[in-house]
């Protein structure tokens, strides 16, 4: 106290307790592993698995000449968009459109701050964090719908009208999907619910509510066949047509990131969380576990036609709610059936 | 030092805030820059663009909306029972299961509806 007092303290001191914030476990776990680099290496490394998967589908190769089989490219590309020139429409509000390419990211990110990649390895572990991920999530079509405002230009703002609508449309049933769970575990904590699915994973007896989830996930993600808010051959690329340079990149990395978010949603929700033989540590059958659904989303992009836009808002109102609310009548009949106990801590 | 999760949810969003918002002045400072009529032009495959991109377009799937600030509410009320589902007895369950019933019906009826008109 002494030093404060006398202005700043020993450089000796600062250094240690630099050190010693940096060797922390919070700090390790908000910077490193799960957290931010973790996420941010996870979301190029889709970016190059999303192109080399759907070359294949394509027959062609994809990727080829940075690093071994191009894993680099994601690298090549952003140092490629960081000294981009930044074309914006005129008129358009560029303040507007580099804040929404900032919260994009910040919102892309936050839900990973609730998800557990292990026993204890998780950012935040509270409990609400149920709650927490689905209100973050919820907030993504009131920023791309800004962008698109903010670009002043047609396309872009017809892409972030479809994109509330869509976004609007599948959350319910998302919500509503992950019920059964809530009701069987009696807890919204991430961690708990993984937990209770140590003798058997979710996906076997909420396995409509699986279906309504990875459905309303694609949807959320405007990923084939629900792509709308960027179907090529009419917006163009969408509500991301004006970005450019970095904001650009940022909102595509954002996009990727959330597709990672939503994989990993899926894995703790349904597939057990970090839970598998323990020849591998729990981390790794998290990170797995998420790349394979990952995988199988990106595998649909290149198998899957797109659908009409009324088809899509009918399919999800009505028969994706009424097969979510299905979902929790099963879960009532197997919680009467006195099979609850398996799923107890 | 123990931090309670949100202080923690904080200190993540601020580093995350750390790399990106510099990532964007670098991208500013870095890239080119210069005025250019045709360039500025708002993408319209190419023509020359016609009228204003902030107009006002048809809402052909208002009801749609409609149904969403409903079931929002609906939505966040049957989270608080579901988590008390195991505690609370079958007398009180069955009056909103009632409900979720009467919840389905007026689904039910639009499923029927979209399947006899194209756009409602």
């Amino acid at each position: 106290m002494v030093t404060c007092l006398q202005g700043l303290p020993p450089p000796q001191e600062i250094v240690n307790l630099v050190a010693r914030i940096i060797k922390s476990k919070t700090f390790l776990e908000i910077v490193i592993f799960p957290g931010f680099l973790n996420v941010m290496l996870s979301a190029a490394f889709l970016t190059w698995l999303e192109r080399k998967v759907i070359a294949r589908v394509q027959m062609r190769i994809g990727p080829l000449y940075a690093g071994i089989s191009g894993i680099l490219q994601p690298i090549a590309d952003g140092v490629k968009l960081m000294f981009k020139e930044m074309i914006f429409p005129e008129l358009a509000d560029l303040k507007l459109l580099m804040a929404c390419a900032l919260g994009l990211m910040l919102l892309a990110f936050a839900p990973v701050a609730a998800i557990p990649f292990g026993e204890g390895l998780v950012i935040a572990n509270m409990d609400i964090g149920l709650i927490y991920v689905f209100a973050v999530i919820s907030l993504f079509p009131s920023v791309i719908l800004l962008i698109g405002w903010g670009s002043n230009s047609k396309y872009p703002f017809l892409g972030g009208l479809r994109s509330l609508f869509q976004q609007v449309a599948y959350e319910i049933p998302m919500w509503l999907s992950v019920l059964g769970i809530v009701m069987l575990t009696g807890t919204l904590n991430l961690t708990e619910i993984v937990k209770a699915q140590e003798r058997l994973w979710f996906v076997v007896p909420q396995i409509l509510g699986f279906a309504v989830f990875f459905t309303a996930a694609l949807a959320e993600l405007e990923r084939t066949p629900f792509d709308l808010p960027e179907a090529e051959v009419e917006l163009v690329m969408g509500w991301m047509t004006e970005l450019s340079g970095v904001p650009f990149m940022v909102g595509f990395l954002a996009m990727y990131t959330k597709l990672y978010v939503m994989s990993a949603l899926i894995t703790t929700f349904f597939l057990g969380g970090w839970y598998g033989p323990s020849f591998l540590p729990q981390p790794v059958w998290f990170v797995a576990k998420t790349f394979l659904v990952a995988s199988a989303m990106v595998v649909i992009r290149g198998t899957f036609p797109r659908v009409r836009v009324d088809i899509l808002l009918r399919a999800g109102w009505t028969r994706l709610l009424l097969i979510a609310l299905a979902n929790i009548f099963v879960t009532v009949l197997l919680i009467w059936l006195g099979v609850a106990w398996i799923w107890r801590i | 030092m123990h931090l309670d999760a949100w202080s923690l949810v904080a200190i993540y969003i601020v580093v995350v805030f750390l790399v990106t918002f510099p990532l964007l002045i670098f991208g500013w400072l870095m890239g080119a820059k210069g005025k250019n009529p045709i360039r500025d032009a708002p993408f319209e495959s190419g023509q020359t663009h016609l009228g204003e991109a902030r107009q006002r377009y048809m809402m052909q799937y208002y009801p749609y909306l409609i149904m969403f600030v409903a079931f929002d509410v609906v939505a966040m009320f049957l989270f608080t029972w579901g988590l008390a589902f195991m505690a609370i007895s079958f007398a009180q369950n069955y009056l909103f299961l009632l409900f979720l019933a009467v919840l389905v019906a007026p689904l039910g009826y639009a499923l029927y509806l979209s399947g006899q008109r194209e756009i409602w």
